[in-house]
């Protein structure tokens, strides 16, 4: 087991540095000469753009950038060979040593700025999570018991519905009923955006009414997904040899079903999970954007409208982080889960 | 801050409303968030149109238009306190816009929303009224001009104290106007220092409440564009190194401030909080608190507004009708200097020059676009089909700009007979081998400039001219008016400051490679009547010179102004004393010290 997940890590190393490599050229040929942050201001001379743009480091080759910002120059200079790289700029560590770099919009650290947004995100994801897979099961084992029934039929053309509707539309439609038409009906209503209020906000009352709705878009997505899971899954176990010997034995109904069948036919779903596990701090971009929720997936989405190449590249080279991580986490389970599978 | 005097290119993160800013947009995508917003609002401008075209009645139009008519215009009025109750101190007030802020160094600004958060808690040496008139705010008086109109005296007031209780003084302004002015400072990522480099000589603080500039050349635009930034602390940036400001922690925390407001928190992509500075030198605020809320986007900001989540923001066009019977809310609406327009490619070395040289062909084209009809249709009222390069909202603007350009594609029709433009089989007017067809370009991703620009090309086709809209980067449209110059017609939203200079956009020297006169517009009338009226410091007397200048361009048409915006604000009735106005809310607001709120929340 761990020479494999010491050969699995070895094989992300080159996906990760597909993953920078394509981020970086991605943000530098989409922003052209744009001076990240600037408004296009006639007032700005060509003497200023050249200026900000040596500051910024921009003025040097792709390349040097490009490894400057993974942090090669820090090593090259570490060995005394900074004079390959230019010196026009200060090399700093990069990435490999761990630093993400400044945003190019408001000068903060990279890693710092994410990591500040993390909890938020987290706490919108797990709570999704968790009321998704708390309502995925109970739905999934009630379609798979009563296959074909009108029940069945309805909670099938709900989920079909979840993962058809798309989610910012789902999150408007959700605003307008619950925030603004309850306000204008006299009801208790639900806050439209942010993850708390502005002033004496981030009790937890206040904390749970902000998470209602972007929760529930979320969870919603989840639910559709993971109840398929479950009831196809519930459907195949059930026609299994033992659970038609519990059966033969004179075993409770109740017992069949959710002791021998349930467990063996939920195992699968915990893979399934561990696929998910990027998508606790990535997953949630949309729903982020709709709700103003001030997570990770929000913070990609305005660094990348104002071409704020460090800020998008590091969110990128961190979800991409987790995703290698969260797929080997999930074969690992898997193999914890299902003793028959054997890594080799 | 108006903090340029010149034309500026306004982005997705400029002042405008962010719902048509799609465009003007960073990035162009289609974002999830602004899909929505089409969805919402593409079908309804649309529907209205077709009917519109359909019915080809003008009833209907006015109709449409009319609600929009009773708003106050509010342009050029101070704050106007809408009730005379008597104000109370306490309660809060939160202001939303869908963008966050990028810093609080006055210095590193370039966008309004940062300016508007600068402003809360940074003062100026001077400010802007609403109608775009200089006020004193730091300064004791409006500066002492010399005879040569070159040298400009600042007294200070004495009774400026830091929120740590330092005094203000001209070290402080010496200080500020250093990061881009003083050599050792070049380090520091202002866009400012260019502009402030080539006009001035020299900058002194003679004594601690004296501060003096001294320009290379007179030069009128300079206090609007200059002195109007927010004064740092000096003891607390003075001792960083030039790169060091750049990342200064007082960028994103401004500890220590001199404005209306303490700076509280900023909690990134939600909310700015500050609370009031009870020391302030004009009079300690009424409001405990003020807070600027980032909200997705312009249709929650309507949302909001509604829930009374946020108690003032801008209404995008589309919502203003869904807003006006809202019974919590006042709407003001007034016309801004910012506006849509295109430029006709003028450099005889490339294809579309050719065409666009002949004055017949620039003018027929605008007399055949639908104006009135676009600002009705498409911007939902909230506009003013142009008559001027000059906005409504200057000075130096003349109402009475000859010649104008009313909808009147049979005049249009007639002027390209006249030139030799004369139809082919298929429809399109050729002369000479050379045929009347081109190609527009815009940023992708505004629903408004994509709308305007197939109304264009309806119009145009309807006197046999075959134009092609074309969607492009908006980093990449940029470089296009910059740098390779290699376009037909670009349409592009603008924003004029207070200032009514507008050489960078039509003077010559604007044709250099940067510059913004990437249509290659050289006039030598023109020229010397902007250089003229920018070193003339009798503003009377540039006047006279704008009012020349005006008419030479509406004679010439290099790049159409289509029309001006209005903006509509909305703001609970809670509220008391809102002062927006065009050129005094991105900035330092002089009226933000009285607003208060009824029910004291």
């Amino acid at each position: 087991m761990a020479g494999y997940v010491v050969r699995r890590l070895l094989t992300a190393v080159p996906v990760l540095f597909g993953v920078t490599l394509i981020t970086f050229l991605l943000m530098h040929f989409t922003a052209g000469n744009y001076v990240p942050g600037l408004q296009l201001d006639p007032n700005l001379k060509p003497s200023d753009i050249a200026r900000i743009r040596a500051n910024l480091g921009l003025d040097r080759p792709l390349v040097v950038q490009y490894l400057d910002w993974i942090g090669i120059g820090a090593l090259f200079k570490a060995v005394g060979l900074a004079g390959v790289l230019g010196g026009s700029h200060n090399i700093d560590p990069g990435i490999l040593e761990g630093n993400f770099g400044r945003s190019l919009i408001d000068g903060s650290p990279v890693l710092a700025s994410v990591l500040g947004r993390l909890p938020n995100t987290l706490e919108l994801t797990a709570t999704a999570i968790v009321v998704g897979l708390a309502l995925a099961v109970p739905v999934g084992v009630v379609s798979a018991l009563r296959r074909g029934s009108r029940l069945d039929q309805f909670l099938t053309a709900a989920s079909v519905a979840g993962f058809a509707v798309p989610q910012f539309w789902l999150g408007l439609l959700l605003i307008l009923l619950f925030s603004v038409e309850f306000h204008a009906w006299g009801l208790p209503w639900l806050p439209s955006s942010g993850a708390v209020s502005p002033l004496g906000g981030g009790g937890v009352v206040d904390r749970l009414q902000h998470l209602a709705l972007p929760a529930t878009v979320l969870a919603f997505f989840y639910l559709s997904s993971w109840s398929r899971f479950v009831r196809s899954s519930m459907i195949e176990t059930l026609s299994q040899d033992y659970v038609r010997t519990a059966r033969a034995k004179g075993m409770s109904e109740r017992r069949t079903v959710y002791v021998h069948a349930l467990r063996n036919a939920v195992a699968p779903l915990v893979t399934l999970i561990g696929l998910e596990l990027p998508g606790l701090v990535s997953g949630a971009l949309v729903v982020e954007v709709v709700f103003g929720w001030p997570g990770i997936g929000l913070l990609a989405f305005q660094r990348a409208l104002q071409y704020d190449y460090t800020t998008v590249m590091g969110i990128t080279t961190f979800a991409a982080v987790l995703v290698v991580l969260g797929n080997l986490l999930a074969d690992v389970l898997y193999a914890v889960i299902d003793p028959r599978v054997r890594y080799s | 801050m108006p903090a340029t005097a010149g034309p500026v290119i306004v982005t997705r993160e400029e002042t405008r409303d962010p719902e048509w800013d799609g465009r003007r947009a960073e990035v162009g995508i289609n974002v999830p968030d602004e899909s929505a917003e089409q969805l919402r609002r593409f079908p309804a401008a649309w529907s209205r149109r077709e009917f519109l075209r359909r019915l080809g009645g003008t009833a209907a139009v006015a109709a449409l238009g009319a609600g929009t008519m009773g708003f106050l215009e509010a342009c050029g009025s101070g704050g106007t306190p809408t009730t005379s109750a008597t104000p109370r101190k306490g309660g809060h007030v939160t202001e939303g816009w869908a963008f966050d802020i990028k810093t609080f160094n006055p210095i590193l600004s370039q966008d309004v929303y940062s300016n508007l958060c600068i402003g809360v808690c940074l003062d100026s040496l001077l400010t802007s009224k609403a109608n775009g008139e200089l006020m004193p705010l730091l300064a004791e008086a409006m500066p002492k001009v010399s005879a040569d109109g070159q040298t400009y005296t600042f007294k200070l007031r004495q009774d400026v104290k830091w929120t740590d209780g330092t005094p203000l003084t001209s070290d402080d302004v010496l200080f500020t106007y250093d990061l881009i002015f003083a050599p050792e400072y070049a380090a520091v990522a202002s866009p400012r220092r260019g502009d402030f480099t080539q006009h001035v000589a020299a900058i002194s603080a003679p004594d601690p409440y004296t501060f003096v500039v001294q320009t290379k050349s007179p030069y009128a635009p300079f206090l609007a564009t200059h002195a109007q930034y927010g004064i740092l602390p000096k003891h607390v940036l003075g001792n960083l190194p030039a790169a060091a400001i750049n990342t200064a922690d007082f960028n994103s925390a401004p500890t220590v401030t001199s404005g209306p407001f303490k700076f509280v928190r900023w909690d990134k992509g939600s909310q700015v909080v500050f609370t009031r500075n009870p020391d302030y030198y004009r009079g300690a605020p009424r409001l405990d608190s003020f807070v600027y809320k980032v909200v997705p986007d312009t249709v929650a900001v309507a949302n909001q507004l509604k829930t009374g989540e946020i108690d003032a923001g801008q209404i995008s066009p589309s919502q203003v009708a869904s807003l006006q019977t809202e019974p919590g809310l006042t709407l003001t609406s007034f016309v801004v200097p910012q506006f849509e327009f295109y430029m006709y490619q003028l450099d005889p070395t490339k294809p579309a020059g050719q065409i666009f040289q002949e004055q017949a062909v620039r003018q027929a084209l605008l007399y055949a676009i639908d104006r009135p009809g676009i600002v009705k249709t498409v911007l939902f009222g909230q506009g003013q089909v142009a008559n001027s390069v000059e906005p409504p909202t200057s000075w130096a603007y003349n109402p009475n700009t000859r010649p104008t350009y009313p909808y009147d594609p049979r005049k249009a029709g007639q002027l390209l007979d006249q030139a030799g433009w004369v139809k082919g089989p298929d429809g399109v007017r050729a002369k000479g081998g050379r045929r009347l067809e081109f190609t527009l370009q815009y940023a992708t991703g505004d629903p408004v400039l994509k709308s305007v620009a197939q109304v264009m090309q309806q119009d145009w086709q309807a006197i046999g001219v075959k134009m092609t809209p074309q969607e492009i980067q908006f980093s990449q449209l940029v470089t296009l008016i910059t740098d390779t110059r290699t376009f037909d017609l670009i349409l592009v939203g603008f924003n004029f400051s207070q200032d009514p200079d507008q050489s960078q956009l039509f003077s010559s020297s604007g044709t250099e490679r940067g510059g913004f006169n990437g249509f290659d517009f050289k006039n030598a009338q023109v020229d010397q009547l902007l250089n003229q009226a920018a070193t003339t410091l009798d503003q009377s007397k540039r006047k006279q010179l704008y009012f020349q200048y005006q008419d030479i361009m509406a004679a010439q048409v290099p790049a159409p102004v289509l029309y001006f915006l209005k903006r509509t604000y909305g703001v609970s009735k809670r509220v008391q004393g809102y002062g927006y106005g065009p050129f005094n809310q991105y900035g330092q607001r002089p009226w933000l010290k009285d607003v208060w709120v009824t029910d004291g929340k």
